[in-house]
């Protein structure tokens, strides 16, 4: 009995003790700002299958259909693994040939603004099409999409049920694009789960101090950074950690032959598309949310520019940044712990400056991200119909 | 048959020459070609890009100056060199108070010619640091520009040191039209470039404060790109083709001054082409 309570005694102590900051109250408001989660989204109004059950199971069908590629080698799957945090866990994605930049989440699409790291594209359905149509990815063509909606009789039956008529009896490029806006409205589905981190903001946000404490100190120590001198939150903010918008942070950007433009190719593709929200495949007769696209402008600095990524989910998406140029959530840390910043223009990006941050701080920032992951549901591979 | 198709490629041909002819020259007075450029981007291709830019002439300065002078080895035609007072890049936010960058110019303007110094960094009372004072007298023994980055106050406490200072202020100080515009009214010796910096022309349209800017002083603006890391070496061809774009939002002879008359009339007698 006595070594019974030793052994007691000995877990207690070996046990992590629940403990939580003495977090400020201007640090909770900033925690707080961060959820909750999952946040309530709106349908697509550029997409009337937007939410649809139908059209969602039939872009799930052809989320994982290789016969969207004319030799049957790629799908949609092949760089949006549902294991891998919808990515590829590759540093450059490997198309037919290799391809310049990393394969991005697919998670929380759907409160993207901008889409691609470039911000090519405004809206997800015409970013869904453009790698099918890609000879460097998936290589197929709008006939051949048209063709395989037509005649499978599966996906023709989804096909009709999503969109309201028969597939044979529309053109090929409208029948692609709905076949885009189907893969969009699957692709809304892929929200991220809830993690240790939302448990700690929202316990926070109701005043449960012992629920709070239950997030490990270090991930703590990590939020405050976060939050406070690190000021990550400056463009890693609100429930999806990022402000959808477009910086340089020092990473280089050379590709073979010369350089990636980033954002500032991306408004040029934006501008020459007509799959855009200003154009007529838009199914809002408003296009309310093609102001931004009207208005958007290069300018100079957006050379080098990549969007600002989500965190949620990060420590199952590695590697990291447009190029995938580091491999771990600790690389990315000291990375704006130590970056050069010449890199980048003084008057630029006057934001950003290197954190200078210990091992230990380094080490605390990882674990915040860390609690920013969880696992994920099983992924729903059904077809459609 | 045969014929015919040579007809066809002479008229290509000289369709594309005149398309080529017809591009307005741009003087670039804004580039660097630091030690980190070098291997991704060879000289050759650096020259490459600024003959496939179509630019007139290349103000390039470099940390250090032995990028500006690989250059100018391969493209004395293009290139004019402008010493910069850093050996590295991390000397931007050092050189005002390190008394060895003064050795360093010395020797470098003992053995090559160039048509500045600059750019260098400098804001506010640090202008008047004695490393920046004896860099301004420098220039002044030389007849040089300088090509000085930073802010009004900065300009002001140059051309204080010395009144006859001949100043082309980075990036228009970044500082608001009017009082750019004041500037250069109170300064008959200051030019400004437009590198790194948009508010002037968006959409291939001049901005209604900048244009009257502009018509006010057609002989006081320059181009530049800033290629402030390597890779935007990739941008120099793009940057000189938008500034054509909202140039043409301009009367010609304004235009023309802006793109590179301006620039010609200052630093070409100095490195004639020829």
């Amino acid at each position: 009995m006595r070594w019974l309570a030793a052994l007691l005694v000995l877990l207690a102590a070996a046990a992590p003790r629940a403990e939580l900051l003495d977090f400020s109250a201007d640090e909770i408001a900033r925690i707080v700002r961060h959820g909750p989660w999952p946040p309530t989204v709106a349908a697509d109004p550029s997409n009337r299958v937007s939410g649809k059950q139908d059209a969602i199971g039939l872009g799930r069908a052809l989320f994982f259909d290789a016969r969207l590629s004319p030799d049957k080698a790629f799908a949609c799957v092949s760089c949006h693994d549902p294991d891998k945090a919808w990515s590829d866990g590759r540093a450059t994605s490997m198309g037919r040939t290799a391809l310049p930049r990393n394969a991005p989440s697919l998670l929380d699409v759907r409160q993207r603004r901008w889409f691609g790291w470039d911000g090519g594209h405004d809206n997800l359905w015409s970013m869904s099409l453009r790698p099918i149509l890609d000879a460097r990815e998936i290589g197929g063509s709008t006939a051949g999409i048209a063709d395989l909606v037509r005649t499978d009789r599966n996906l023709s039956a989804c096909y009709a049920r999503a969109f309201g008529r028969e597939p044979g009896a529309v053109e090929a490029e409208a029948l692609a694009i709905d076949a885009a806006k189907a893969l969009a409205a699957f692709q809304e589905t892929l929200t991220s789960p809830r993690t240790p981190f939302d448990d700690f903001r929202d316990a926070l946000a109701r005043g449960d101090k012992a629920e709070a404490a239950k997030l490990p100190v270090a991930a703590q120590r990590g939020v405050r950074l976060f939050v406070g001198r690190g000021n990550c939150a400056f463009c890693h903010l609100g429930p999806a950690f990022t402000n959808g918008e477009f910086h340089s942070i020092g990473i280089p950007f050379f590709v073979a032959g010369g350089a990636d433009g980033g954002r500032h190719s991306g408004i040029r593709t934006l501008r020459e598309s007509r799959l855009t929200l200003l154009g007529s495949w838009n199914d809002d007769p408003v296009r309310a949310d093609g102001i931004a696209t009207r208005h958007v402008d290069p300018q100079h600095r957006n050379f080098g520019e990549f969007r600002v990524p989500s965190l949620r989910m990060a420590a199952r998406s590695a590697p990291y940044m447009h190029n995938g140029s580091l491999a771990t959530l600790a690389d990315v840390v000291r990375h704006y712990a130590r970056f050069d910043p010449e890199r980048l223009h003084g008057d630029g990006e006057a934001i950003l400056k290197p954190l200078g941050l210990d091992d230990a701080e380094i080490d605390d920032l990882v674990a915040f991200l860390e609690s920013l992951s969880a696992e994920p549901p099983p992924t729903d591979r059904r077809a459609c119909g | 048959m045969r014929r015919a198709l040579l007809v066809l490629a002479a008229l290509l041909a000289s369709g594309g020459a005149a398309r080529a002819a017809d591009l307005m020259p741009v003087f670039d007075a804004h580039l660097h070609y630091s030690h980190d450029a070098w291997d991704p981007v060879p000289p050759e291709r650096a020259v490459a890009i600024l003959r496939q830019a179509g630019l007139r002439r290349a103000m390039i300065s470099s940390s250090d100056d032995e990028g500006t002078q690989k250059l100018y080895a391969l493209a004395p035609d293009i290139v004019i060199p402008v010493l910069r007072p850093y050996r590295k890049r991390g000397d931007v936010s050092t050189w005002v108070r390190d008394e060895t960058v003064l050795t360093y110019l010395a020797e470098r303007l003992a053995r090559h010619r160039y048509a500045a110094i600059g750019e260098f960094h400098v804001y506010g009372a640090d202008a008047d640091l004695p490393v920046v004072r004896r860099m301004v007298q420098m220039a002044k023994e030389r007849n040089l520009f300088l090509h000085l980055h930073g802010d009004a106050d900065a300009v002001e406490r140059v051309i204080k040191q010395d009144p006859d200072a001949r100043i082309l202020w980075a990036h228009s100080g970044f500082d608001r039209p009017e009082n750019v515009r004041a500037m250069l009214e109170r300064h008959p010796k200051l030019w400004a470039d437009l590198a790194f910096r948009t508010d002037h022309a968006s959409g291939g349209k001049v901005d209604p404060a900048w244009r009257t800017l502009f018509m006010a002083h057609p002989t006081r603006f320059m181009l530049g790109t800033d290629t402030f890391v390597p890779e935007r070496w990739h941008y120099v061809v793009e940057h000189a083709s938008s500034a054509r774009a909202w140039l043409e939002d301009l009367p010609r002879e304004v235009a023309e001054r802006i793109a590179y008359r301006n620039g010609e009339a200052l630093f070409a007698d100095a490195f004639r082409r020829d």
